[in-house]
């Protein structure tokens, strides 16, 4: 009987405290937000800021990996318990967006006060359309330019104020600066049987007038043509094929390749290892006053149009969107947009870094947009190592490749 | 009814379910899993039909596509190459230690105890470790060879497509050497001592008391090894994605690599199924194989 009273009053309890608990929070409508920041990374702390606000709307977060965020989304939709806004790969959101598993936002965006379409670059807006429609929001964004280490070109004699522009330059260059005596390349590159290889040949593709369902263009074949001369005189690692970016960095850093082809992410991680003077240019173009392009990293905001308060989530966006002024400063990220100028760090090489980055990102074309963009991906990466192994020519590689692309079905 | 209940403590019925228990559990976790994997080689499925079983039906479609890609054949034949050699390396290795260890030495228990680290550490470490040991231009494989004068210039493991497999493989040999060691050495352990010293009585000479005695009394633990060997072998997935992602131009590409790739990189869920389906044949063979070469046991 004591045991039994005993419970009762614990449930009485129990159910006092979550009915106070609901009491106090009963109006609030309650948005939940999945990406893969962590606690020093935007996400959770706008999640937190905008809850500060207590205006009615609650926001819980949740953190998901990296490589989960695809698998864990569809699962989630396909099973009817998707977040109502999540951050997506940009490559990633044409994918969902075709299958209109993401909420239409075109006349929500045309009618906010907070998110304007004119002000983002277009590289990322691009990867947030589907169909002539925004079905996102960019978050932060990311791209691929020339890194280059100022001593060695004084010590070869090169005018470190005077980084490659072209193809035959950087080729020149590198064949100046690769030093096998000292262990030294001219250039480090991914060419890895990933998405990081796609990331890296597809701007020279597109500088080349390619697109990616038109990959077989002779700019194209000239382009991984030029990778393969790269290859062939080992002017870049034969580790080129397995080596990602951080991977390849990191022999930059080192004092063991002249010259590195990667995004803003290596930066931070540059400034504390390499001891040498270094400089960013735009990436190379394939001759004087050619079209400029490069790749378009990081991710979108996007709300599932399983929602059930649209209004309530897109409000968070507008918030989030409303903080992207501080993104830099807080984290580290490049806010997708052209209206916002990065604050100076007090840093010289960082700030002139930065500010090449920024430049190229005019010039950043987005992956697809396609549903089935990693097939594409994978028969381009196919191409290239083809290629660079010497298992296939460019010429044929780049066919097959396009071959490949146009059997990708177009949802 | 008392006396089926009384039966199911005592008797027929509680051997029924002392069966039917575990067949139960095996059905749940392991039969269905399976045919719905089979079931899923047969369909249309993308990531928006995950959820549902009914799903577009096409027969042996993604079975036709699969095996008119260019790389399919190249990608089933590393597979056997990685599994035969990886089970012939760790095999004569853990072998050859586990005789080692097994004269008793002063030290030899906790030095095999040692060895054990190896199979401790997970898969994504040891895989970045082998990554840094085989790099090409500043790994210490490359240093070792080339310093001892073995090799005059630096060897691309992982990036040269005639190496990146067997790159993988030595990786996966190091990998399991040391848990092939420790079943063998349990199985040389349990041959009574007197088998050997009545033998040597009668003459027989080293190779000859380990053709004689070793080999036929190890039988079935050499039979589980190599069983076991073919299961970890074509479940290895953590050195391909640390070491050469299946490349360069899926040089080093094997089965179940390729699986995940189609599911989870390509979100081609069928024909990842296709390709499991694929290895579950192989697997069914090797294990008819291995039923075979152990039914004339005598159990004990």
């Amino acid at each position: 009987m004591t045991i039994r009273k005993t419970l009762m009053a614990g449930a009485v309890a129990l159910a006092g405290v979550s009915a106070l608990a609901v009491a106090a929070h009963a109006e609030d409508t309650t948005i939940t937000v999945w990406s893969l920041d962590k606690d020093i990374q935007p996400a959770p702390n706008l999640v937190k800021e905008f809850n500060d606000l207590d205006n009615g709307i609650h926001v819980e977060y949740r953190e998901i990996q990296f490589d989960d965020v695809v698998s864990e989304a569809m699962r989630a939709y396909a099973t009817g318990n998707a977040p109502d806004i999540i951050a997506i790969d940009n490559p990633n959101t044409a994918m969902f967006a075709s299958r209109d598993a993401f909420l239409d936002l075109t006349d929500m965006i045309e009618n906010s006060d907070v998110i304007n379409a004119d002000n983002y670059f277009p590289g990322p807006l691009a990867s947030a359309t589907w169909d002539g429609k925004y079905y996102a929001v960019p978050k932060a964004t990311n791209t691929i330019a020339l890194y280059y280490n100022k001593d060695m070109f004084r010590v070869h004699g090169l005018d470190p104020d005077q980084p490659p522009e072209t193809w035959d330059e950087l080729v020149e260059t590198a064949r100046t600066l690769t030093d096998p005596e000292n262990n030294v390349y001219g250039l480090a590159f991914s060419a890895k049987a990933n998405e990081e290889g796609t990331f890296q040949f597809l701007p020279w593709a597109q500088m080349g007038g390619a697109t990616y369902d038109n990959i077989n263009t002779e700019g194209a074949v000239e382009a991984l043509a030029t990778w393969k001369e790269i290859m062939d005189e080992k002017l870049a690692s034969p580790d080129t094929l397995t080596n990602s970016q951080w991977n390849a960095t990191a022999t930059f850093n080192a004092g063991n390749a002249a010259m590195a082809i990667s995004g803003p992410w290596e930066i931070d991680r540059m400034l504390a290892d390499a001891d040498f003077d270094w400089g960013v240019a735009l990436l190379p173009v394939p001759e004087e006053g050619a079209e400029r392009s490069s790749a378009m990293g990081d991710y979108n905001w996007a709300i599932f149009s399983s929602t059930k308060h649209p209004k309530e989530a897109f409000e968070v966006l507008e918030y989030f969107v409303s903080q992207d002024d501080t993104m830099f400063e807080n984290y580290g990220q490049i806010p997708a947009r052209s209206d916002i100028a990065i604050p100076p760090t007090g840093n010289a090489l960082k700030d002139a870094a930065l500010a090449t980055f920024v430049e190229q990102l005019k010039y950043a074309k987005p992956r697809g947009p396609h549903p089935q963009w990693p097939k594409i991906s994978k028969a381009i990466q196919d191409a290239i190592q083809a290629t660079l192994t010497g298992q296939m020519d460019p010429q044929a590689a780049l066919d097959q490749a396009a071959q490949k692309i146009s059997a990708v079905p177009d949802r | 009814m008392k006396r089926i209940l009384s039966s199911l403590t005592d008797g027929r019925g509680f051997d029924i379910t002392l069966v039917a228990v575990p067949l139960a559990f095996l059905f749940l976790l392991s039969g269905l899993p399976l045919l719905y994997n089979v079931l899923m080689s047969f369909q249309e499925v993308d990531m928006f039909s995950m959820g549902q079983l009914a799903r577009p039906f096409v027969g042996f479609r993604n079975y036709v596509d699969l095996f008119s890609q260019p790389e399919t054949f190249g990608i089933l034949l590393n597979t056997a190459v990685f599994v035969l050699a990886s089970i012939a390396g760790q095999f004569v290795l853990g072998f050859g230690l586990a005789l080692f260890f097994g004269t008793q030495f002063p030290g030899a228990s906790w030095l095999r105890g040692l060895f054990l680290v190896s199979w401790v550490m997970p898969g994504l470490v040891v895989g970045a470790i082998w990554n840094w040991i085989l790099s090409g231009d500043y790994g210490v494989l490359n240093f070792l060879l080339t310093s001892t004068g073995l090799t005059d210039g630096n060897i691309y493991w992982r990036s040269d497509p005639s190496y990146s497999l067997w790159a993988v493989i030595l990786a996966n040999i190091w990998l399991g050497t040391s848990f092939n060691m420790i079943l063998l050495s349990v199985g040389l352990s349990s041959i009574p001592r007197d088998l050997y010293e009545a033998s040597e009585l009668d003459g027989a000479n080293v190779f000859q008391r380990f053709w004689t005695i070793t080999l036929p009394m190890m039988r079935s633990t050499i039979g589980a090894v190599v069983a076991l060997g073919l299961i970890f072998t074509l479940q290895q997935f953590d050195l391909f994605a640390a070491i050469t992602d299946g490349g360069p131009n899926n040089s080093s590409n094997v089965a179940q690599y390729w699986a995940w790739d189609l599911s989870f990189r390509q979100y081609d869920f069928a024909k990842g199924a296709t390709v499991s389906v694929i290895m579950i044949v192989f697997v069914m063979f090797a294990s008819l194989v291995y039923v075979r070469s152990t039914r004339h046991e005598v159990r004990g």
